[in-house]
């Protein structure tokens, strides 16, 4: 099945593009592109079935850093480079979403 | 000083207390059925006396801190005999030295979606939501809730076909 590539999918995307080698946890994602970390998860997963992310759980004691491991995200070799002609033919993300992204709110 | 708990005293507490809870329930619903001129139609009477004891034994269960087992905290499968049900508390995974799940509604939705992927989102949720600042942890709980139907549907046709995939088991 063909990944969609929705406004959403298409602001995660743009994120993890941004610097194809960095490894971002669902949380920073989900500030970055203004998603809610529940709508991101699933856009996550498709990328991930879609083999353009590959992601993997943080190697960390949880009780020495007090916090539950992350699971980072980071796109493949092969997924940045189609996600970059997707993203090119693609319809650019709604004006409404992306105003709503630079005065701070969220997308649901 | 937190006084010594015994989890199985502590278990036996609130077994006693959720038996108790859905008989009186059970007894105030069956009184209020029979006196509402369902009495005659037995086959009515009971189909609404199993939908009180299911809805009241699920609100009175749930919250109580009672967990399931098999699926386990952050992606750690749980022990039990299989039936999915068990005696297992909160503070019984914290004294086991596991994470309790503070969010206890996304416990219950993830039971909607096949184990290897429930366990992968209620981590993932606890993760994130562990992180978040308060204000926001509200509306990305409802978020996680909201996508869960959909994301169970996806999760769920994945597994068949990866099922599909592997064939039949065979035995031996």
């Amino acid at each position: 099945m063909a990944l969609r590539l929705t406004v959403q999918v298409q602001l995660v995307v743009q994120a993890l593009l941004r610097d194809p080698a960095r490894e971002m946890y669902g949380l920073e994602l989900s500030e970055e592109t203004g998603l809610q970390p529940g709508t991101a998860y699933p856009i996550l997963l498709r990328l991930e079935h879609e083999g353009w992310v590959t992601s993997r759980w943080e190697d960390v004691d949880p009780r020495a850093e007090k916090r539950p491991a992350r699971r980072y995200y980071r796109l493949t070799a092969g997924g940045a480079v189609e996600a970059s002609a997707a993203l090119a033919g693609a319809r650019r993300p709604a004006g409404s979403a992306l105003r709503r992204l630079a005065e701070g709110g969220g997308v649901a | 000083m937190m006084p010594d708990i015994d989890p199985r005293t502590d278990a036996k507490k609130k077994r006693a207390g959720i038996g108790t809870g859905i008989l009186v329930v059970a007894g105030t619903a069956d009184a209020i059925v029979a006196g509402s001129g369902f009495g005659p139609s037995l086959s009515v009477r009971e189909i609404v006396m199993a939908v009180v004891l299911a809805v009241t034994t699920a609100f009175i269960v749930v919250p109580s801190g009672y967990r399931f087992r098999g699926h386990g905290p952050a992606g750690v499968r749980g022990g039990g005999n299989g039936s999915g049900l068990g005696w297992r508390t909160r503070e019984a995974d914290e004294a086991a030295g596991g994470p309790a799940h503070r969010w206890r509604g996304l416990v219950v939705v993830s039971r909607v979606m096949p184990p290897t992927a429930s366990r992968r989102w209620l981590a993932e949720a606890e993760s994130v939501l562990s992180e978040i600042e308060a204000p926001r942890r509200g509306p990305a709980i409802r978020s996680y809730l909201r996508s869960a139907p959909r994301l169970a549907v996806m999760m769920w046709i994945r597994e068949v076909l990866r099922r599909a995939r592997l064939g039949p088991r065979r035995p031996g």
